[in-house]
């Protein structure tokens, strides 16, 4: 009973591995070129930058709040700096071009997570605002138009591949970016698990008053974390970049909402103080993989969307319909009261 | 309170002591006129913006922006964008929100244009004639798609932000999938002439729209629904303890929000005899935008009917505005959300002055709700 509990996890990972196992089962079964080496790498590939979204995603969600400008700070910072890149005409280097990226990022960020802290504001609503803001900015001050040449050392990397495996099913290629996305991960695991400054992002999710009465520096780690969201998201900017071997400023923007509904999926609690990297992962892996399978069982991609949109919907209402089963068999003051303030959270 | 309302019950004191019945009446006169006052956050500030946008391109450009054409087509363009800001103001003046509005509203318009597209192709006259039935059925399926979560919201517990993300994915999904993620052609020729007509050169959309929101404004302020929806936003324990139906009060929400959304898909059609999955699917962060804009509270319990349309205006005037000196859509995105930032700070400081007029300088954050259960605690 207890290991069972454990495999569960507390955010339900367990369930959702097994959905995910379970899909993959049934794939398998209902058409055998699903299960190859080489869906199993483009899935991987193509769950590189939504990953490292829904990763700064996780982070701002644990802490109560929401992001909606993450896909705008994006192709900002990947945007702006490959046209820097290209226009002074010099090449940094991989390093170089990441740093100047995350750089960017950090300092949008920086704008959300000042306006956010100092003035108490909606998080939804102010990031709605800079994402217009950041958006409408990179068209006015940077450009619009597309790249086709990346910087050399983008270029090189887009095709270079740590796997590359001869099936009889064909070639099957594994991208050298996924090593840094799990590093990343394991990151972003070990910050949020081990240390004071992940820990105090679940304290603040959990009660912001309970949190800065225990002696949180409840501002300071908000901007920190949405300088941290900016970083991930001009990773993610600048890998999306490479990966499409072109710079086109209309890419990203508009798939905000997907990747929320991947981090919710997840087991990650829109309204703070719950959520993890693994059941993130799991939760983009989740929706690659149906994406994936979508296509291989003949179903239009149209149907995506739905998918998501249906998965979504029971996931959620399931713990719902727990909670709410819960809260009716020990009713007291303090139920009333979390679930008041839940309620109150629900416009935050 | 306003210094006004005081003049009036200074005024009215004489006349009370005579007649107890006038007091009443006067008072209820006076309140109905803070009333309007008391959420002028919104509406107030929205008639010096829109004066100023005004004024300002009209001193910019005056020769395009004030053409007649022009105006005529911001008050062609708004209020499609209006109705469905106002559906969701009505949404988050229960504390919710509901991202599925522009994904419900472009379904109905694909009902629509479906159905009449499939009753024209065997007898046009008859696609005609049944005009009006199509376009209720078309309003029916924005009724249904907002009972669903309402459903989702109140009966299954879920949270608005979620099953609205979640009905907005499916109904967006089944409408690709519908319409094989192309755009419909066709609409009952009754909806053209509607997009075309004007009155006294208003245009019969704009109409259509002031007639909307009158309705939505007489709904929350003067029904005992709409008084429920207030008290289910500014505090739902209070609302608890007071007996009101959360489960039905949720529900009539937002099925009137879906109903509200499908009249928006109808003013699709009317302006363009095209429906599409994908249209305006910039509207659903521009309508929360001018929704909050428009004075409502993101938090729920207040909201102002007149500065929601007076923030439609706005935006479109700025919108329009921008072209007519000749700036882009990026700058205009750019000026939308620095509007909506500086709104939004402007407030937070304004009420952090008027509440606590000390301690603001120190900590502002610790001013509202999370205080509360700290308290009842100790």
């Amino acid at each position: 009973m207890d290991l069972l509990r454990r495999l569960r996890g507390s955010n339900n990972e367990g369930v959702l591995a097994l959905v995910l196992l379970g899909l993959i089962v049934a794939m398998s079964i209902a058409n055998p070129t699903f299960l190859t080496l080489n869906t199993g790498f483009s899935v991987l590939r193509s769950s590189i930058v939504p990953v490292i979204f829904a990763l700064g995603v996780l982070i701002v969600v644990i802490t109560g709040g929401i992001d909606v400008s993450f896909a705008a700070i994006a192709i900002f910072a990947g945007y702006s700096t490959v046209t820097f890149c290209l226009n002074a005409g010099f090449d940094p280097g991989l390093l170089g071009i990441f740093a100047i990226a995350m750089g960017v990022g950090a300092g949008l960020g920086f704008i959300n997570g000042i306006v956010i802290a100092r003035y108490s504001l909606s998080t939804l609503i102010v990031t709605l605002g800079t994402q217009g803001v950041f958006f409408g900015a990179m068209y006015t001050f940077v450009g619009a138009s597309y790249y086709a040449d990346l910087p050399g050392s983008m270029a090189a990397l887009a095709t270079t591949n740590i796997f590359d495996v001869t099936t009889d099913t064909g070639r099957a290629y594994l991208h050298v970016l996924v090593v840094p996305v799990i590093l990343l991960c394991l990151l972003v695991a070990w910050v949020l698990k081990r240390t004071m400054f992940g820990r105090s992002l679940y304290a603040i999710g959990g009660d912001i008053e309970a949190a800065r009465r225990a002696g949180f520096q409840v501002k300071r780690t908000q901007i920190s974390v949405y300088m941290m969201v900016g970083a991930l998201a001009a990773i993610a900017g600048v890998i999306h970049i490479v990966l499409s071997r072109s710079a086109n400023p209309r890419d990203l923007v508009g798939s905000e909402l997907d990747i929320i509904a991947a981090v919710i999926l997840g087991g990650a609690s829109i309204f703070g103080g719950r959520g993890s990297v693994i059941g993130t992962v799991l939760g983009v892996l989740l929706v690659q993989v149906i994406k994936n399978s979508l296509l291989l069982v003949g179903v239009p991609s149209a149907w995506l969307r739905t998918a998501v949109g249906v998965l979504l919907v029971l996931g959620v209402g399931i713990q719902a319909l727990a909670a709410r089963r819960d809260s009716r068999r020990m009713r007291s003051i303090h139920e009333v009261d979390s679930e008041q303030k839940q309620e109150q959270k629900v416009g935050s | 309170m306003s210094p006004k309302s005081n003049q009036h019950q200074a005024d009215s004191t004489p006349k009370a002591r005579t007649l107890g019945q006038l007091n009443d009446q006067v008072g209820n006169w006076t309140r109905r006129l803070v009333r309007p006052a008391g959420v002028h956050r919104g509406a107030g500030r929205m008639v010096v913006a829109l004066l100023l946008a005004v004024t300002l391109f009209s001193i910019l450009n005056p020769r395009v922006f004030l053409s007649p054409i022009n105006l005529q087509n911001i008050a062609v363009a708004a209020p499609e964008i209006g109705i469905i800001a106002i559906a969701i103001m009505l949404i988050m003046l229960t504390g919710g929100i509901d991202l599925s509005l522009v994904a419900i509203a472009n379904f109905s318009a694909i009902t629509i244009s479906t159905l009449h597209t499939a009753i024209a192709a065997n007898d046009p006259a008859l696609a005609d004639s049944l005009g009006v039935l199509i376009v209720l059925a078309g309003i029916a399926v924005g009724m249904l798609g907002g009972a669903f979560n309402g459903f989702l919201v109140s009966v299954v517990g879920i949270t608005p932000i979620l099953a609205t993300l979640a009905t907005m994915q499916i109904y967006n999904g089944i409408a690709i999938v519908w319409t094989g993620g192309s755009t419909l052609y066709g609409a009952p020729a009754m909806l053209s002439s509607i997009g075309e007509a004007a009155v006294a050169n208003i245009p019969l959309l704009f109409i259509i729209f002031v007639i909307t929101a009158v309705g939505v404004a007489i709904l929350v302020n003067r029904t005992a629904l709409g008084r429920m929806i207030q008290l289910e936003g500014a505090n739902p324990l209070a609302a608890r303890y007071s007996a009101i139906p959360r489960r039905a009060v949720l529900m009539k929400t937002y099925t009137v929000g879906g109903m509200l959304a499908g009249l928006a898909g109808v003013l699709f059609l009317a302006r363009n005899p095209t429906a599409s999955a994908d249209y305006g699917s910039s509207y659903v962060l521009l309508v929360i935008v001018i929704a909050v804009l428009g004075g409502t509270n993101p938090a729920g319990g207040f909201a102002s009917v007149f500065g929601v349309v007076l923030a439609t205006l706005t935006l479109q005037v700025v919108s329009s505005g921008f072209t007519a000196i000749r700036l882009s859509s990026y700058e205009y995105a750019m000026a939308q959300g620095v509007i909506l930032i500086t709104v939004m700070i402007f407030d937070a400081v304004s009420s952090t002055r008027t509440k606590r007029p000390k301690k603001s300088a120190s900590s502002p954050t610790a001013k509202d709700s999370p205080a509360q259960p700290a308290l009842t605690r100790t």
